[in-house]
């Protein structure tokens, strides 16, 4: 337990990575959107302005983070991984230590976004209107549901990274292209029955119904099925360098 | 030559290993023994399947078929076993962004021995800078982080796979070394990977060649040493003196002749000094090049 405990610490040990790096584009990103949102608001009328204020809250701004940890969870299979191998570690100590490491991370950088979608509707949109951390994939609602939605929707994107990785490691390329081919096929299967049997619209209503916190939640579903694949794809997987 | 896979006290038990890569065969029927806190040298040219072997022995790799014990048990997805192994092989990678103190920050949680201080004063002998991205560092360099795990480590079973790439000769000297210091110290098993045989040959205790995945060599290095010499003289004599003798190696240069030849007793080494011939040692890397080369470097001048 102690060695499953370390290898989480692993994928924490270098702090520009886990931490700065992200927190500092995200602060990057968040001040091109202010900007944007000033010039917005000196060069519109108000009426159009209170128009263009309520369109921000389709607001992806904040996308971006959700793939930079999509990426950093590949990179703990290709590049952590191997290193964790040399230091004898096994790969069953190091799926666990790292989905540990994930759902901390989740959690604490789910923390990091519901405060500032809270400060954000308190500053009414940082004093411009803006939306970033309170669009409505992530909905305005009471804090426990707010950090739900973030921190399963890391987890999403984590175990994705993952399972990602852990398919390179297993299959390298081959295995890449294959995985992918296999996605998109699913994904046009999907297409075609839902647009034959006309059920768009029923697909746009449950979305709506369900609401942010009803979506994450089903997510939670693939989550799952994805991180018991990617601990069989990595538990044959091999350093070949 | 071949070890028996019942010795039952020894640290690594391998018997009929193989490791095929599709359809090609890395290694090939492998078995061997290595004894607790020795040093071993596991030589062979390049592809010979001295990391596929290692790997297999420190559960990086599966074997295709044949069986592995490693302090008594499979060592794959052990860690019993592997929390007492370490492995930094020579194409190790780092995660990305790492610095060489993230390294030394990280190993010492899986390595129950971990000496902090030794660590410190190899990064200093080594001169190596903790604080510069591993993408940047030298060959040499990288190396450096790999011996000083490997050393810091004191795991009871310690691999060292082509250490000395990169490094320079006072590096190289540092690192025989610490090792010898450290081994005598604190005793461990140690099996070494390498290219440059002389340098090693005197760490080296047991010896294990491998060529295209099967042993051709598996020896104390002592008796290896002994069990060849050189005998030099005029051709007339050298090769009367080489009739009727397992001769690994013949040279000729107009009328002066060398044949390496194997098991000399007293009374041919007596018989060799009363015909003027000299005899020599062989150096434990021409004797494992020549066994390597066999067939394809008997060179004789035809006059």
């Amino acid at each position: 337990m102690k060695r499953i405990w370390n290898v989480a610490r692993l994928q924490v040990v270098n702090r520009w990575t886990i931490l700065w790096i992200p927190l500092m584009i995200l602060g990057f990103i968040w001040l091109v959107n202010v900007a944007l949102w000033w010039i917005l608001s000196s060069s519109l009328a108000t009426e159009d302005f209170a128009d263009a204020s309520s369109g921000m809250q389709w607001s992806g701004a904040s996308f971006y983070i959700f793939v930079y940890m999509l990426v950093i969870a590949a990179q703990a299979m290709t590049m952590t991984f191997p290193y964790a191998l040399g230091l004898s570690v096994t790969r069953r100590e190091y799926y666990l230590g790292s989905l540990i490491a994930f759902v901390l991370l989740a959690l604490t950088y789910g923390l990091l976004m519901t405060g500032l979608s809270f400060l954000e509707r308190a500053t009414n949109g940082w004093g411009f209107g803006g939306t970033m951390f309170s669009a409505v994939y992530f909905g305005q609602g009471p804090f426990l549901e707010r950090l739900f939605v973030f921190a399963v929707a890391f987890l999403f994107f984590f175990i994705v990274g993952t399972f990602g990785g852990t398919i390179y490691m297993r299959w390298r390329t081959n295995g890449m292209l294959t995985a992918g081919a296999a996605l998109i096929i699913v994904a046009l299967a999907a297409v075609a029955v839902i647009t034959l049997s006309e059920s768009w619209p029923r697909v746009g209503e449950w979305f709506v119904a369900s609401g942010p916190t009803g979506v994450v939640a089903w997510m939670l579903v693939p989550t799952a099925l994805f991180s018991l694949a990617g601990y069989a794809a990595l538990s044959r997987a091999t350093p070949k360098s | 030559m071949t070890a028996t896979l019942t010795q039952t006290d020894a640290v690594v038990s391998v018997g009929g290993l193989t490791k095929r890569f599709g359809s090609f065969t890395a290694v090939d029927d492998v078995s061997f023994s290595v004894q607790p806190n020795t040093i071993n040298g596991l030589l062979g040219r390049n592809g010979a399947g001295k990391t596929t072997i290692m790997q297999i022995l420190t559960g990086q790799d599966f074997p295709t078929a044949g069986d592995v014990r490693v302090f008594g048990e499979a060592p794959a997805e052990n860690p019993r076993v592997l929390s007492n192994i370490s492995f930094i092989k020579e194409s190790q990678r780092y995660p990305d962004d790492f610095q060489p103190r993230h390294v030394f920050e990280s190993a010492p949680w899986f390595f129950e021995n971990w000496d902090g201080d030794l660590a410190a004063r190899l990064v200093e002998d080594f001169r190596l800078p903790v604080k510069r991205r591993i993408k940047k560092l030298s060959r040499g360099q990288l190396s450096a982080v790999g011996v000083i795990v490997g050393l810091a480590a004191r795991a009871p079973l310690t691999f060292f796979d082509e250490p000395y790439l990169g490094l320079d000769a006072v590096a190289r000297q540092l690192f025989y070394d610490r090792l010898l210091e450290d081994y005598a110290e604190h005793p461990r098993t140690v099996i070494l990977s390498t290219h440059l045989i002389d340098e090693v040959a005197n760490l080296l205790e047991h010896v294990i060649v491998l060529d295209k995945g099967r042993i051709i060599i598996d020896e104390d290095a002592e008796r290896l040493r002994g069990s060849a010499t050189t005998v030099v003289g005029t051709r007339s004599a050298v090769d009367a003196f080489a009739e009727g003798r397992e001769v690994i190696a013949r040279e000729s240069v107009g009328g002066l002749a060398s044949v390496t030849v194997t098991g000399l007793d007293d009374a041919s080494r007596r018989q060799a000094a009363q015909t003027g011939l000299e005899l020599s040692t062989v150096s434990l890397q021409q004797l494992i090049v020549r066994k390597t080369n066999a067939p394809d470097t008997e060179f004789e001048n035809p006059s």
